[in-house]
C-alpha cells in the first residue's frame, strides 16, 4: 500500500484564487492553509523583515474585531490561527474544531482582505521579535545559523536575506512598508487556499465563493527571483560567542531548486549523505569519533536554486578537526560514490518514512498547497515511489557532480569563541568576523 | 467518547512484560513506544544522567549485533528510531513501515535482553553527551536556569538531578555502573511496550510474545523512598551570565500525574500560558509589554513535581518589575479562580489538543504509553475528554490556590553579567 493524493477539489475562482478542498473524516477537525506567493522576496532590499511582520499583523486586528477580539474568538472555541511568512510566501494556517469551520473562514477572509494593520500593533511587535532574536542568541545560538550562512553565502542576491528580519532592520521598518507591501503583494491571483479534513465542501466553496472572488488583482507580478552564482573558493565567516562551550558550524554552497528534475536521486544522495541518523557525515562525527551530538544535511529548493548545507557542532578546542572531518567527508562522498546497495537502503527509509508525513489534515493541506505554489502537479506525490524505484549508482553521481558542492568551494560559518578559534579556522579561507551580538546577520563589507 | 477504545487490545506475558496495541490503519506504518520505568529520579549522587546515558547506549551494540547495526538494519528496512529520558523514564520510539514489525521487535527485544558493554563505545558515547550538554545547558540560557532552579526546589527527592548528568558525573562512570542499571531496569516486568498503526492486533502481541517472552524476569527495582519534605519558604537562585536576555522562571510544587485533581492543573496551565488570549501572556506580554514570551509546563510524573512557568524578557528589563507583576496576576487567579470564559477557553483548547495527537499513530502510542504508565491504565485515555469537560470553575479556584502559594515555589533570574 503507498501514500496517494487523497481525492480533492480544485477550483479556480474568476478572479484567479486557486481553491482546494480535501474532505477527509479521521478525527473532528478541520485545517486550513492560505498561501500567498510573493512572501520575503516582496521585502524591500533593505529593510528585510517586512512580509514577516505583515504577516504577524494578520491577526492583530481584522474585520470588525480588535486584536484582542480575535485571539478571544479563536481561542475561546479551540482553535488555532497563525501567519508566517516564508522566502517564497507567506502562509496562513489553522485548525478548528470542524462545528466551527464556517467561524474559521470568517475569521481567514477578514484577516486576509481586511486586516487593521495598525501602526501602534506593529511597532509592539517589531520591537518584540527584536527581543526575541536576542533571546535565541542567548538560549540558541545553532537556531540562527541557516540564516547567517544564507546571508553569507547568497550576499547581494534575495536568498541572503533573512526572513525573520534582523535587529537592525526590524528597527527600521516603518508602517508605510507594511501597508506598501500589503498593497503590492496581496491579491486574489496570489492565494492557495486548502482546506481540509471532516469539511462540509459545499459549505466551504460556497462561503470561500462569497468571500473571495471580488477580491482584486495584485498589480505587481510574482516576484521571481534569478539565479544565484554558486560560489568558487572557500571562505569563512566567524561570528564571536565569547566564552561558549562549543562551536556551531555550517558548511554550504548554492544547490538546485524546486523542479530540479532528479529529485528522487537529490533525496536518496542526501539521505546517505546527511539525512538519517547512520549517514556518512553523523557516522563520522558522531558515530566514530564522539565529536558531536549530530551532524545533519540537506537542501533548500525554491524557485531558484536555493542552498545545500551541512550542520554540527563540538567542543571549542575540536572546532578545526570536526570542520576538517566534515569537508574530507563531503570530498569523501565525491570521490568514492555510492554502492547499490546503499541506494537500496536509502530508499527503503524514504519510502517507510514518507507516509508519516502526510498523515493528517494539516500535513495534507500543506502538501496540496506546496504542489500548487510550484506547479509540481500531484505526481509530485503519486509517482514518487516509482521514481525512487528507478535511480541507479550513475543517477546518484551525476546528481552528486551537479548539487553537492566540492569541498574547496563553500562558504563555512563558524559561530564560537573566537579569540580560542580564529588561528584554526583562518585556516580554511580568507576571513571574516563579526560579533554574535551584531543587530545584522550580514558580515561587515570588507573593504 | 474518543472512537476506537473496542479496537485496542492489551496482554500481560509470563515475565510481567506488558504490551497494547492499537490497530489503525490510515497509513501502512507503525509507531511503537517502549516504556522503560527507570529516569533520573532511580539516580544517586555521583552518577546522575545514568539513566540517560543509558538511553544512548542501547543503541550501541549487543552479543549478537554488533554496534551500528541496529540502526543499520532497522533504517534498510524504512525503519526510524529515537528515544528521550526524563526524570521518571526512558522511552525508545520506531517508526517504521508494517512490513518490518517482526524485524523490529526482534530487534528491541536483542537490546533488552543481551546488550554488550564495550569500552570504546562507551568513552565514545561519553564525547557524545558531553556534546548534547554543552547545546542544551551550557550554550543555553533557559537549560542552564532550568538545571538550577530544579536542583533548589527539591532537597531530599531525587527529582533535584539533572536528567542529563552533572558534568563530573558523566565524566566519571564506570562499567559496573552501567552494568547494574541495565539488570535492573532494563527487564521485561519493568516494560510497557505500545504499538499503534496498520497492525493485526493478534499477529501482533503473538509477534511481541515470541520475542519478549523468553527474557527472564527481574526482581522488582528498588522504590523511590525519597519524599520530598514540605517546602517552608521560596527559594532564589540568581545567575549572572554573558547573555542579552533576562529570564524569570517559577517553579512550583505540583502534584504527580495520577492525582485526581490532574485535568484541573492541565486547564489551569493552558489558561495561564497557552496562547495570545492567555492570561499571563495577555497581561505580561501584550498589556504591559514586559516580557516577550510566556510558556509552562507541568513535569508529570510518578511523585509530585513541578509546575514551570517561564517569562523571557527584553534587553535592560529589571526582572523584579516582572516578577511583581507576575505575582500580581497569579495572586488574583489564586483568590478568584478564574472567569467562565477563560475555562471554557482551556477546555476547548484542551480539548482540541487531545484530537490533534490522537490524529497521529505517534499521538496514539505516545499516549496510550502515558496514561497506562503514569495513570495505571491505558483505558483511562478515552475517559480524558469527559475528565476534562466535567473541571469546574471552583475545582480550579481551588487548585490554583493550593499551586500557586509563593512559599512553595522556587524562583529563577538570569540577567547579563554585565548589569
Amino acid at each position: 500500500m503507498m501514500v496517494r493524493v487523497p481525492q480533492h477539489e480544485r477550483l479556480s475562482l474568476g478572479n484567479g484564487v486557486a481553491l482546494i478542498l480535501v474532505p477527509r473524516r479521521e478525527v473532528p477537525l478541520v485545517a486550513f492553509n492560505a498561501v500567498l506567493r510573493g512572501g520575503a522576496l516582496g521585502d524591500p532590499p533593505s529593510r528585510p523583515g517586512v512580509a514577516s511582520l505583515v504577516a504577524g499583523l494578520l491577526e492583530k486586528g481584522a474585520g470588525e474585531r480588535s486584536a484582542y477580539a480575535f485571539a478571544d474568538i479563536v481561542e475561546g472555541v479551540g482553535g488555532s490561527f497563525g501567519a508566517g511568512a516564508g522566502a517564497e510566501a507567506i502562509s496562513v494556517r489553522g485548525q478548528f474544531l470542524a462545528r466551527d469551520q464556517r467561524l474559521m473562514l470568517e475569521l481567514l477572509a477578514d484577516a486576509l482582505l481586511r486586516p487593521a494593520l495598525d501602526g501602534g500593533e506593529l511597532e509592539d511587535l517589531a520591537a518584540r521579535h527584536i527581543e526575541l532574536i536576542k533571546a535565541a542568541k542567548d538560549s540558541d545560538p545553532a537556531e540562527l545559523i541557516d540564516t547567517y550562512g544564507r546571508a553569507f553565502l547568497f550576499a547581494d542576491h534575495p536568498y541572503a536575506r533573512p526572513v525573520f528580519g534582523s535587529e537592525a532592520s526590524l528597527a527600521a521598518i516603518e508602517r508605510q512598508d507594511v501597508l506598501r507591501y500589503y498593497d503590492e503583494q496581496f491579491g486574489a491571483e496570489r492565494l492557495i487556499l486548502v482546506l481540509a479534513g471532516d469539511i462540509d465542501a459545499d459549505l466551504l466553496a460556497r462561503g470561500a465563493a462569497e468571500s473571495f472572488s471580488r477580491w482584486p488583482r495584485t498589480v505587481a507580478p510574482v516576484p521571481a527571483p534569478a539565479p544565484a552564482r554558486a560560489l568558487a573558493g572557500r571562505r569563512v565567516l566567524l561570528v564571536d560567542f565569547p566564552g561558549s562551550a562549543q562551536t556551531y558550524f555550517w558548511v554550504g554552497n548554492v544547490g538546485v531548486d524546486k523542479r530540479y528534475p532528479r529529485r528522487a536521486a537529490l533525496d536518496l544522495v542526501n539521505t546517505l549523505f546527511g539525512g538519517r541518523f547512520t549517514s556518512l557525515l553523523n557516522t563520522e562525527l558522531r558515530i566514530k569519533s564522539g565529536l558531536s551530538y549530530g551532524a545533519r544535511s540537506s537542501f533548500t529548493r525554491g524557485s531558484a536554486p536555493g542552498e545545500f548545507s551541512l550542520r554540527s557542532f563540538a567542543q571549542t578546542e575540536n572546532t578545526g578537526r570536526a570542520l576538517e572531518l566534515s569537508l574530507r567527508t563531503l570530498d569523501r562522498l565525491r570521490s568514492e560514490g555510492l554502492r547499490r546497495e546503499m541506494l537500496d537502503s536509502a530508499r527503503a527509509y524514504i519510502l517507510g518514512q514518507y507516509p508519516l508525513g502526510l498523515e493528517t489534515d494539516a500535513d495534507w493541506a500543506g502538501a496540496l498547497a506546496e504542489i500548487e505554489l510550484y506547479g509540481l502537479g500531484k505526481s509530485y506525490i503519486d509517482d514518487y515511489p516509482a521514481q525512487l524505484a528507478a535511480v541507479g549508482v550513475e543517477e546518484a553521481q551525476a546528481v552528486i557532480e551537479e548539487a553537492f558542492p566540492r569541498a574547496d568551494s563553500v562558504a563555512i560559518v563558524a559561530i564560537g569563541d573566537a579569540a580560542r578559534i580564529r588561528s584554526e579556522v583562518t585556516g580554511f579561507g580568507p576571513l571574516s568576523e563579526m560579533a554574535l551580538t551584531d543587530p545584522e546577520f550580514f558580515p561587515p563589507k570588507v573593504v | 467518547m474518543v472512537s476506537g477504545a473496542e479496537a485496542v487490545r492489551a496482554a500481560t506475558f509470563a515475565n510481567g512484560m506488558r504490551v497494547i496495541v492499537w490497530p489503525v490503519h490510515n497509513i501502512p506504518n507503525v509507531a511503537l513506544y517502549n516504556w522503560v520505568r527507570a529516569g533520573s529520579r532511580n539516580e544517586a549522587p555521583g552518577a546522575t544522567g545514568l539513566a540517560h546515558f543509558f538511553e544512548h547506549m542501547m543503541f550501541n551494540g549487543t552479543s549478537r549485533h554488533p554496534p551500528g547495526d541496529f540502526d543499520r538494519l532497522m533504517e534498510a528496512e524504512g525503519g526510524a528510531n529515537n528515544a528521550f529520558t526524563s526524570d521518571d523514564v526512558t522511552v525508545y520510539q520506531d517508526w517504521f513501515p508494517q512490513g518490518a514489525l517482526e524485524l523490529v521487535l526482534d530487534l528491541e527485544a536483542d537490546r533488552v535482553a543481551h546488550l554488550a558493554f564495550t569500552p570504546e563505545v562507551i568513552e565514545n558515547e561519553r564525547g557524545v553527551v558531553a556534546s548534547e550538554r554543552r547545546l542544551r545547558v551550557e550554550d543555553n540560557s533557559q537549560g542552564l536556569l532550568a538545571e538550577q532552579v530544579q536542583a533548589t526546589a527539591f532537597v531530599a527527592h531525587p527529582y533535584r538531578f539533572p536528567t542529563i548528568g552533572w558534568p563530573a558525573d558523566i565524566r566519571s562512570w564506570r562499567l559496573e555502573d552501567l552494568q547494574g542499571f541495565y539488570r535492573t531496569y532494563y527487564a521485561p516486568n519493568n516494560l510497557t511496550l505500545v504499538l499503534a498503526g496498520d497492525v493485526d492486533p493478534e499477529r501482533a502481541i503473538a509477534l511481541a510474545r515470541r520475542y519478549f517472552e523468553p527474557i527472564a524476569a527481574q526482581p522488582p527495582p528498588p522504590p523511590v523512598r525519597a519524599i520530598e519534605p514540605e517546602q517552608l519558604c521560596e527559594r532564589r537562585v540568581l545567575i549572572r551570565r554573558k547573555a542579552q536576555t533576562p529570564i524569570l522562571q517559577c517553579a512550583y510544587k505540583a502534584p504527580r500525574a495520577a492525582d485526581p485533581r490532574g485535568p484541573a492543573v492541565s486547564l489551569l496551565l493552558c489558561a495561564l500560558v497557552e496562547g495570545d488570549a492567555s492570561r499571563l501572556h495577555r497581561s505580561l506580554v501584550e498589556d504591559r509589554q514586559l516580557a516577550i514570551e510566556v510558556s509552562g509546563h507541568w513535569q508529570e510524573g510518578f511523585d509530585p513535581g513541578l509546575l514551570w512557568l517561564s517569562i523571557m524578557l527584553p534587553q535592560d528589563a529589571d526582572p523584579e518589575e516582572a516578577r511583581e507583576a507576575l505575582d500580581a496576576e497569579l495572586t488574583a487567579v489564586a483568590a478568584d479562580g478564574l472567569t467562565e470564559a477563560e475555562l471554557e477557553r482551556a477546555r476547548n483548547l484542551a480539548a482540541v489538543g487531545l484530537w490533534k495527537k490522537l490524529a497521529t499513530i505517534d499521538g496514539k502510542a505516545q499516549l496510550l504509553g502515558e496514561y497506562e504508565v503514569f495513570h495505571g491504565d491505558w483505558s483511562a485515555l478515552f475517559e480524558a475528554p469527559a475528565r476534562i469537560a466535567a473541571v469546574c470553575a471552583e475545582e480550579l479556584r481551588s487548585v490554583a490556590k493550593e499551586i500557586l502559594d509563593s512559599r512553595r515555589r522556587t524562583l529563577g533570574v538570569l540577567t547579563s553579567a554585565g548589569s
